[in-house]
């Protein structure tokens, strides 16, 4: 197990919900239905994935939380599929419309699109990442994460999330729906005075014997197969300062937990 | 922050003028470039940096896996065969991570069921997201093929992916999470990229020429590179330091003055522990497009000034974008070994705006460090610096 890092900040967008205390009170929102990525400018916000807008929501919402500043945090952004629905309109524009490809659509079908993107609107000049772990991606992005905080002393925003596959690419039932969710993470000693200390956690490849912590709250299934609900059952555990043991896949992935060490509010 | 240098302890690559890591030295030290004619019909002209050589099949249980990204990386696998024997009889196989980088992914084997499916409605029988497509498959092959069972993924930040998860293994052994990795990335052509930059005006009609006053453009290359990285070895190389920025300026044009990419050599440096003045050479990202080799050529004066020999070996094997990172610092790991700098392909005439020392011909002097530049999509940049042994 590594050794444990500060949480200052949480976020989550899912659709039809106000944020992370909307899904994690369980009460539908129908204001909240499509991300706003308040934090981009207009003009790039417009040529961004749906994708890039709901991870720009839950960042935004986890670094508000942490009260760090945005020009200096890192950032890992995780995602299974990432944008593979860009990927599919492309090649519809390439083969069914016979039609040059749009350039600025192409420039942002890569796996790091809300990486730059956030990065440009923030102006952090930082350390970004991208990456993908298909189930384990939210264990393998916080990994990514505990190796930047603990390594390099660095604050840093985990961002997950997928979109739904498309639907020509996977068998009925298989798919998911769009969640995103977003955690700051800090050495737990370098933790800054002034932002909150929401808890503390470990990572596991095991499954420890520990007191399980308690179940997320009922979901619908379709949210529930997204590769990344883990991190979603991770910051519902630590807003409601859960002590114990969370396991990061729901079956599919390669077993990793988190270990909460509670409420440090 | 100076850690201590990690050794590099083994390397394999396949790219455009070789099917394995003596080939292309051979062919870096001939100067002869690999570009050729697009094995993908397309309706434009454009010459690509295709891998030339039969891959390997995959063993029955994980059959259903094959990919070209997957081949690729069983080929390196066993071009690795005895270091990763020594490597797994020295560390846990859990204490053995697999950090790869990509851009396309299994793009190449969707596109074919993507086609597929438009004229026929429905997709190829054999085809699994999750087999073909994600990231998870090339994952999944190398740990089976190696044996390593350790943390594994697979970084996607565009041109840069290949090159992060040297950072990432240098950050995981530092915090004492792993013993040592398998690093490195595989890019394989296919249609999407090529339309891609085409529609962005960015493939040369002919054979690129990083840093010639007469470049168009670049070329798109495929190939594959792995590195073994530990805590403790017998190193071919040591991986010094590692520098990340981001230019918060464009998703796809490079900040005009560099400002991204010197941040990233200096971070380098840096962590490096080390001076400009003694780096002996640097491998450049030099794609050959109007943008990127000025302000790329501005940083590297900057901080290196004018006499260090610079060099870009996007014309032999094309730009491998999601391979290029790893691709580069094995070769720049060559240059290392061997005692000399190779040429730069279609350098001349220099730019006039080019005011570095950029190395047209092979040079034959033995360095003692390396920097190699990896800028991406995003405005991800990465530099790397690669020591020889003491």
């Amino acid at each position: 197990m590594m050794a444990e890092v500060a949480v200052l900040g949480c976020g989550a967008f899912v659709p039809g919900f106000d944020g992370l205390s909307g899904w994690a009170s369980g009460k539908p929102s129908t204001e909240h239905d499509t991300p706003k990525a308040e934090i981009v400018p207009l003009r790039q916000r417009r040529r961004s994935s749906l994708l890039s807008k709901a991870l720009a929501d839950a960042y935004a919402d986890a670094l508000a939380e942490s009260e760090l500043d945005p020009s200096s945090v890192a950032s890992v952004f995780g995602s299974a599929i990432g944008e593979a629905s860009t990927m599919v309109g492309l090649l519809d524009q390439m083969w069914s419309d016979a039609a040059m490809l749009s350039p600025m659509r192409f420039a942002t079908s890569v796996h790091n699109a809300a990486s730059g993107m956030v990065s440009i609107a923030t102006e952090n000049r930082g350390i970004t990442t991208a990456m993908g772990a298909d189930h384990d991606t939210p264990a393998m992005a916080l990994l990514e994460g505990f190796g930047l905080a603990l390594a390099k002393g660095e604050s840093v925003v985990v961002c997950c999330g997928d979109e739904a596959p498309p639907e020509d690419l996977v068998p009925e039932g298989v798919g998911w729906t769009l969640m995103t969710a977003a955690i700051v993470l800090c050495p737990a000693s370098r933790a800054p005075a002034s932002s909150p200390r929401l808890s503390e956690i470990a990572i596991t490849p095991a499954n420890l014997q520990l007191p399980k912590a308690d179940p997320p709250p009922p979901m619908l299934d379709s949210i529930r197969r997204n590769p990344n609900i883990g991190l979603l059952d991770l910051v519902v555990a630590i807003q409601r300062g859960i002590d114990g043991v969370l396991s990061l896949d729901q079956g599919a992935g390669r077993g990793y937990s988190i270990r909460l060490a509670g409420s440090a509010r | 922050m100076s850690p201590t240098p990690y050794p590099i302890t083994g390397f394999a690559m396949c790219n455009a003028i070789g099917s394995n890591r003596h080939q292309v030295r051979q062919s870096l030290f001939d100067g002869r470039s690999g570009l050729g004619a697009s094995p993908i019909d397309l309706p434009f002209d454009t010459l690509v940096g295709a891998v030339d050589m039969a891959l390997p099949k995959l063993p029955p249980a994980l059959e259903g896996w094959t990919t070209r990204s997957t081949q690729i990386a069983a080929h390196l696998l066993e071009d690795l065969a005895a270091e990763l024997d020594r490597l797994r009889d020295r560390w846990r196989p859990d204490r053995i991570a697999v950090l790869l980088g990509t851009s396309t992914g299994g793009a190449d084997a969707t596109e074919s069921a993507y086609r597929h499916y438009l004229s026929t409605g429905s997709l190829p029988n054999d085809y699994d997201l999750f087999r073909h497509h994600t990231f998870g498959a090339i994952l999944h092959v190398v740990r089976e093929l190696s044996g390593a069972s350790g943390p594994s993924w697979m970084v996607s930040t565009a041109c840069t992916s290949s090159a992060k998860p040297l950072a990432t293994a240098q950050r995981l052994i530092s915090a004492g999470a792993i013993d040592a990795a398998i690093v490195g990335g595989i890019d394989t052509l296919c249609s999407m990229t090529l339309h891609g930059f085409r529609s962005l005006d960015a493939l040369s009609k002919g054979v690129c020429r990083p840093f010639c006053a007469d470049r168009d453009g670049l070329n798109i290359g495929e190939g594959g590179a792995f590195l073994l990285v530990e805590r403790s070895g017998d190193p071919v190389a040591l991986l010094e330091g590692v520098g990340e920025s981001s230019d918060a300026y464009h998703i796809s044009a490079p900040h005009p003055e560099g400002l991204g990419a010197r941040l990233a050599m200096e971070r380098a440096l840096e962590q490096a522990g080390c001076s400009a003045s003694s780096v002996g050479h640097v491998n450049a990202h030099g794609t050959g497009t109007r943008l990127n080799d000025v302000s790329e050529a501005a940083a590297i004066e900057e901080i290196f000034g004018r006499e260090v020999p610079v060099i870009s070996s996007k014309g032999y094997t094309g730009h491998m974008l999601g391979a290029a990172g790893a691709g580069e610092v094995a070769m720049a790991i060559v240059t290392l070994m061997e005692g000399w700098i190779p040429g730069s392909l279609g350098a001349a005439p220099i730019d006039e705006k080019i005011e570095i020392r950029i190395n047209e011909t092979r040079l034959d002097e033995r360095v003692r460090r390396v920097v190699s530049n990896s800028f991406a999509f995003g405005g991800n940049n990465i530099s790397v610096v690669i020591g020889a042994p003491t």
